[in-house]
C-alpha cells in the first residue's frame, strides 16, 4: 500500500484548448460595460486561437488528469468541428441578435461557457470528465433557448430544459450503472474489463449500457427521444437553433462516440438496440420534415433526419465510422449553418416563414439563393457538394459493417429528404406570379454574410476535393488509439 | 487534353456569371465550338488513353478517365448537340442567361459520365448532370413543373442511390483497393450477391434509360419543360442509362446479366412496344416524343441486354444517334411551338405556309422511325438481328414497336402538318437563319451515319466484341 500523497498529473498544454475558451467565457461575463459587438469579436479570436492551439497539438497524443482529458487526434477533430461551428454562430449573431433581443454581453458568456463545455465532451477520457461537460454545455443552453423575452421562446426553453434533464438522470444513472459492473469511469479500462471478461455484473453493465444510451439519445435527438427538438429549435430564437442544431449536436455526438467506441465497443447490447433507433429516427426525421410548411421547422426535422444518418457511423467499426462521423458533422455543420444563417437574414421574424415564400428568391437575389440552394442540395447530399461525400462514408462504414438493410433504408429515406429539400431550392427560382404569399426579402447583415459565403466555400470545398479532410482523419492508427487504447 | 475537353464547359460555365448580358451568347458557343473542335480532335488521335490519379487516397476514389470508342463517340454527338442547342437557346429564349449556364455546366457532368472509369466519379456526374437540368426546368418550365421536377428527382435520386449501395458493395466484398474499374474487374464478386448488386446498378441505369415500370418521370419532364424544347434536347443527350449498363453494369456483374438476360429482354422489348402504344394516343408532340424516346430506349435496352456484339453494336449505335435526331425534333417542337403558341398535333396545314420547317421536321422523323438510309435504321435494325439470333420471339416484339413507330409518328405528323390549316388562324412564318441549319445539320449527321456508318463503328466493335466474349455470351 502506497500511502504517499500522490500529486495530481496536471498537465497543461492538453488543457490549453479549454483554457483558452474559459477565458474567452469569463472575459464575456466580466464585460458587462462593453458594447456586445466588441465581447462576441473577443470570442470569435479566444475561439480561433484556441483552434489554434489545437492544431499545434495535433499527433500528439498528450493526456492529463491520468488519463482523464485527452488531447488525441479524436478529440481535437471534433473539437474544431465543434469551435468552426461556433464561430459560425457568433458570427450570425452578430447581425441578428439586436433584431431578436438578446443583444447583450449574457448571451456570449453563456455561448462561450456552453462551447467550453463541449471542448470537455470531446476532450474527455473518463464518464465524469464527460458529464461535466455535457452538463455545462446544457445548462447554458437551456438558458441560451429561453434568453429572449418572448412566450415561445420561454416554452421552447422550458420544454428544452425538462427533457434535457430527464436525459442527463437518466445518462447520470446509467453512468453509475456502469460504475457498478466494472468499477472504473475510465473509458480505456472499462473497455478492458469488458475485453478480458472482468465485469462484475454483466446485467448491470447491459441496463448501464443501454440508459446511456437513451440519455444520449435524448441529447443528439434520436427517435423515440427527439420529440423536443422541433419545438425547442422551431421557438428558439434562429440564431440559437443554428447554435442548438449544429455546434450541440457535434458535441453531442463526440460523447457519443467516446462511450460507445472506446468504452464499451465489445458490448453488443447496445448495437442492437441503437439500430433500431437509427433505423425509426431515419423513418420519423424524415417524413416528419415533408409535412412541414414552416422553413425553420422544417431546417429542425431535418436535423432529426441527419441524427439517422450520422448514426450509421456510430454503428459501424470506429475506424471506418470514427472519420465517416467527424467528416459528416463538418459537412453537416457548414451545410445547416449557411440555411440557417441564411433563414436568419430572410426572415420576417424569429418565427421564420412558409417555405413559399422563398419564390422567386432567385431573381431578389441570386447569391443567396445559389448559396441556399448549395446548401439544401448538400443537405439532400447530391455530389459535387460536402454532404454527399458524408453520406456515402457513413453508408460505406455501416455496410462494412453488414448493416446493408440499414443502409437501404436510409437510401430510401435520401429519396424522401430530397423531395422536401429540392422543393424550397426550385421555388426559389420560379418567379412569382400570384401575390398572395408576401416573398421574403434579405436583410443586409455584414457578419452573416461572411459567415454564409464561409459555409459555401467550405460545402464546395468539402465537396470538391474531400481528400483535404479525409486524409487527416483516416489513419487507422489515430481511431485506435483513441478508440480501443486505454 | 481530355481534362480540357472535360472541364472547358464548366469553366465557360462560371466565366459567363460575370460576363455581361450581351456577351454571354457567343462566349458560350465559342466555348460549345471550341469544346467540340477538342473532341473531334481526340477522335484523330484515336482517344485519350486511360489516366489515374487518387482522388481520395484514404478511401480508394481515384480520379481516373478514358475517352476511347463508345465513351467517345458518345461525348462527341454529346458536345455536337450542344452546339446545336446553344446556337438554338440564342434564338428562342428570352433571358437565357442560366439557360446556357445551365447548358454549359450540364456538358461537363454529361462528358464527365461518358470519360468516368472509377465508379464514384461515375456517380458523381451522373449526379452532376442533374443539377443542371433541375435549374432549367425550375427556371424556365411551365406551370405544372414543380410535380415533374419533384418527381423527376426523386425517381433519379431513388435509382441513384442503390446503385451507390452496389457501388460501395461490390468494392468491399470483392476486396478492390479502389473504386477504379480496372481494379474492380480484377476483383470480382461472385454467387448471389452480384445478382443483388447487378440490381442495384440496374435500378439506376432503368431509371435514367428509362424502362418500364421506372419511366413515369420522362413524359411529365417534358412536357414541363421549356417550349423552345433546349432542355427536352439536353435531356435527351441525358440518356446515359444505356451507356452505364455497357461500360459497368454487364462487364463487373456478367453471370447476374446472363441469368436475368430473358428477364431483362422481355421488360426492353415490352418497354419498347409499350413506348410506341402510348405514344400513339399522344395529342401533345413533346409527350409524344418523350414516349418515342422510351420505345427507342426499350430497343437500346433489347440490344444490350441480348449479350450479342451485333445486338450490342446496334444498340450503342442508336443510343448514339437518337440523341441526334431526337434531339433535333425536340428543337422542331420549339420552333412549332413559337409559330403556333402551342405544341398539340391536331394542327392541320403547317406544310401550306412553313415548307422547310415540315420537310426538315419530317426528313428528322424519318430518320428517328428507323427508315433505311437514315441513322436509326442501322442501329435498329442491328438490335433486332442481334437480338433474333438470341431469342426470336422477343426480338419480334421489340421488331414490333418499329412498324407502331412508323404510325404513330406519321399519324400525328399528318395531324398537324398536312390536313387542313383550320380557318381564322395565324399563317405560319417558315424557318429563317440560323434555326434553318439547328434542323438541317443534325439531318445531315443523321444522313451521313446512315449512308457511311463505318466511322462510328469503328468506335463501337472493338469494344463490344471483347466486352461479349468476356461475358461468356456472343452468338
Amino acid at each position: 500500500m502506497n500511502s504517499a500523497l500522490q500529486i495530481p498529473d496536471v498537465a497543461l498544454a492538453p488543457m490549453l484548448p479549454l483554457l483558452i475558451t474559459l477565458a474567452g467565457a469569463i472575459f464575456a461575463t466580466l464585460a458587462f460595460k462593453l458594447e456586445r459587438r466588441v465581447t462576441a469579436i473577443f470570442s470569435i479570436a479566444a475561439l480561433a486561437l484556441s483552434g489554434f492551439s489545437m492544431l499545434t497539438l495535433w499527433n500528439e497524443n498528450l493526456t492529463s488528469f491520468g488519463g482523464g482529458l485527452r488531447a488525441d487526434n479524436f478529440a481535437l477533430s471534433f473539437g474544431l468541428v465543434i469551435l468552426i461551428g461556433a464561430v459560425v454562430a457568433l458570427l450570425v449573431s452578430l447581425d441578428s441578435t439586436r433584431g431578436a433581443s438578446l443583444h447583450f454581453p449574457e448571451f456570449d458568456a453563456l455561448f462561450m461557457y456552453s462551447v467550453t463545455g463541449m471542448l470537455l465532451i470531446a476532450f474527455s477520457g473518463d464518464l465524469i470528465v464527460m458529464l461535466i461537460g455535457l452538463e455545462i454545455m446544457s445548462l447554458a443552453g437551456y438558458v441560451l433557448a429561453s434568453l429572449q423575452g418572448t412566450r415561445r421562446s420561454e416554452e421552447g426553453g422550458i420544454k428544452y430544459f425538462l427533457l434535457g434533464s430527464i436525459g442527463s438522470a437518466i445518462l447520470i444513472y446509467g453512468i453509475a450503472l456502469t460504475f457498478g459492473a466494472t468499477g472504473t469511469f475510465a473509458f480505456g479500462a472499462i473497455a478492458q474489463r469488458i475485453a478480458v471478461g472482468g465485469v462484475a455484473n454483466t446485467g448491470l453493465l447491459v441496463a448501464g449500457a443501454l440508459m446511456m444510451l437513451a440519455g444520449f439519445g435524448f441529447k443528439v435527438a434520436l427517435a423515440p427521444f427527439h420529440q423536443w427538438t422541433p419545438d425547442v429549435y422551431g421557438g428558439a430564437p434562429t440564431v440559437v437553433t443554428l447554435f442548438l442544431s449544429t455546434v450541440v449536436k457535434v458535441a453531442a455526438f463526440a460523447g457519443f462516440i467516446r462511450v460507445f467506441g472506446s468504452a464499451l465497443p465489445g458490448l453488443q447490447a447496445w448495437s442492437g438496440v441503437a439500430q433500431i433507433l437509427v433505423g425509426a429516427t431515419l423513418v420519423i426525421g424524415n417524413l416528419g420534415a415533408l409535412n412541414q410548411n414552416n422553413f425553420k421547422r422544417m431546417l429542425a426535422y431535418s436535423a432529426v433526419a441527419h441524427t439517422g444518418f450520422l448514426g450509421l457511423a456510430l454503428l459501424a467499426d470506429p475506424a471506418a465510422g470514427g472519420p465517416a462521423l467527424v467528416y459528416y458533422l463538418l459537412a453537416y455543420t457548414f451545410m445547416t449553418a449557411g440555411a440557417v444563417a441564411i433563414l436568419a437574414i430572410l426572415q420576417p421574424s424569429e418565427r421564420g416563414f412558409d417555405v413559399a415564400a422563398l419564390r422567386g428568391l432567385y431573381y431578389r437575389d441570386p447569391r443567396l439563393a445559389v448559396i441556399l440552394t448549395a446548401c439544401l442540395l448538400s443537405l439532400a447530399g447530391l455530389p459535387p457538394l460536402a454532404g454527399f461525400w458524408g453520406k456515402l462514408f457513413v453508408f460505406q462504414a455501416a455496410f462494412q459493417n453488414g448493416y446493408v438493410a440499414l443502409v437501404v433504408l436510409a437510401a430510401m429515406m435520401s429519396v424522401v429528404a430530397l423531395v422536401y429539400y429540392v422543393r424550397p431550392a426550385a421555388l426559389m427560382f420560379m418567379p412569382v406570379t400570384d401575390t398572395s404569399v408576401r416573398p421574403v426579402v434579405a436583410r443586409p447583415g455584414v457578419f452573416t454574410n461572411v459567415a454564409i459565403v464561409s459555409c459555401a466555400v467550405g460545402i464546395v470545398l468539402l465537396g470538391v476535393l474531400p481528400g483535404l479532410v479525409m486524409g487527416w482523419l483516416t489513419s487507422r492508427q489515430m481511431w485506435v488509439l483513441a478508440l480501443g487504447g486505454g | 487534353m481530355l481534362h480540357l475537353f472535360l472541364f472547358l464547359p464548366l469553366a465557360a460555365a462560371l466565366l459567363l456569371t460575370m460576363l455581361p448580358k450581351n456577351l454571354k451568347g457567343t462566349v458560350a458557343v465559342g466555348a460549345a465550338l471550341v469544346n467540340l473542335a477538342l473532341g473531334v480532335l481526340l477522335w484523330t488521335q484515336g482517344g485519350a488513353p486511360l489516366t489515374s490519379t487518387p482522388w481520395i487516397g484514404s478511401l480508394g476514389v481515384t480520379y481516373t478517365v478514358e475517352m476511347t470508342g463508345p465513351s467517345l463517340l458518345l461525348a462527341l454527338v454529346t458536345s455536337f448537340m450542344v452546339v446545336v442547342s446553344l446556337v438554338y437557346t440564342l434564338r428562342a429564349v428570352e433571358q437565357n442567361g442560366t439557360m446556357v449556364t445551365s447548358v454549359l455546366a450540364m456538358t461537363t457532368g454529361l462528358l464527365g459520365i461518358f470519360a468516368a472509369r472509377d465508379l464514384v466519379l461515375f456517380y458523381v456526374m451522373f449526379e452532376f448532370a442533374l443539377i443542371p437540368a433541375l435549374v432549367m426546368l425550375a427556371v424556365y418550365g411551365e406551370a405544372n413543373r414543380m410535380g415533374a421536377l419533384v418527381k423527376f428527382a426523386a425517381y433519379t435520386l431513388f435509382g441513384s442511390l442503390l446503385m451507390l449501395i452496389s457501388i460501395i458493395g461490390v468494392k468491399y466484398l470483392g476486396g478492390s483497393p479502389t473504386f477504379a474499374l480496372q481494379d474492380l474487374l480484377a476483383h470480382p464478386v461472385r454467387g448471389a450477391a452480384q445478382t443483388w448488386l447487378f440490381l442495384g446498378f440496374l435500378a439506376a441505369m432503368a431509371v435514367k434509360l428509362p424502362l418500364f415500370p421506372l419511366h413515369a418521370w420522362l413524359p411529365d419532364f417534358h412536357e414541363q419543360n421549356h417550349p423552345s424544347g433546349v432542355a427536352d434536347a439536353m435531356g435527351t443527350l441525358y440518356k446515359v442509362g444505356g451507356y452505364g449498363l455497357f461500360v459497368f453494369a454487364l462487364p463487373l456483374f456478367p453471370q447476374a446479366a446472363e441469368t436475368l438476360r430473358p428477364l431483362l429482354m422481355g421488360l426492353a422489348a415490352f418497354t419498347a412496344l409499350y413506348g410506341a402504344w402510348i405514344a400513339f394516343q399522344q395529342t401533345n408532340w413533346k409527350r409524344l416524343l418523350a414516349y418515342a424516346g422510351l420505345s427507342h430506349m426499350g430497343l437500346v435496352g433489347l440490344g444490350l441486354f441480348s449479350l450479342n456484339p451485333i445486338a450490342e453494336t446496334g444498340g450503342l449505335y442508336l443510343l448514339a444517334f437518337q440523341n441526334v435526331y431526337t434531339g433535333a425534333l425536340f428543337l422542331a417542337v420549339g420552333m412549332l411551338h413559337a409559330r403556333v403558341g402551342n405544341v398539340s398535333t391536331r394542327q392541320g396545314g403547317i406544310m401550306t405556309t412553313a415548307g422547310t420547317l415540315s420537310g426538315l421536321t419530317m426528313a428528322l422523323w424519318f430518320a428517328s422511325i428507323a427508315v433505311p438510309g437514315l441513322a436509326g435504321f442501322i442501329g435498329e435494325f442491328s438490335v433486332l438481328l442481334g437480338a433474333y439470333q438470341v431469342n426470336p420471339w422477343l426480338a419480334f416484339l421489340g421488331g414490333l414497336s418499329t412498324i407502331a413507330a412508323a404510325a404513330y409518328a406519321l399519324t400525328a405528323y399528318q395531324h398537324t402538318y398536312w390536313q387542313v390549316r383550320p380557318e381564322g388562324t395565324i399563317k405560319v412564318a417558315d424557318l429563317r437563319g440560323s434555326e434553318l441549319a439547328v434542323l438541317a445539320v443534325p439531318l445531315a449527321v443523321a444522313i451521313f451515319f446512315g449512308v457511311y456508318s463505318l466511322p462510328a463503328l469503328h468506335l463501337i466493335q472493338p469494344y463490344v466484341q471483347p466486352a461479349v466474349t468476356a461475358l461468356g455470351g456472343g452468338s
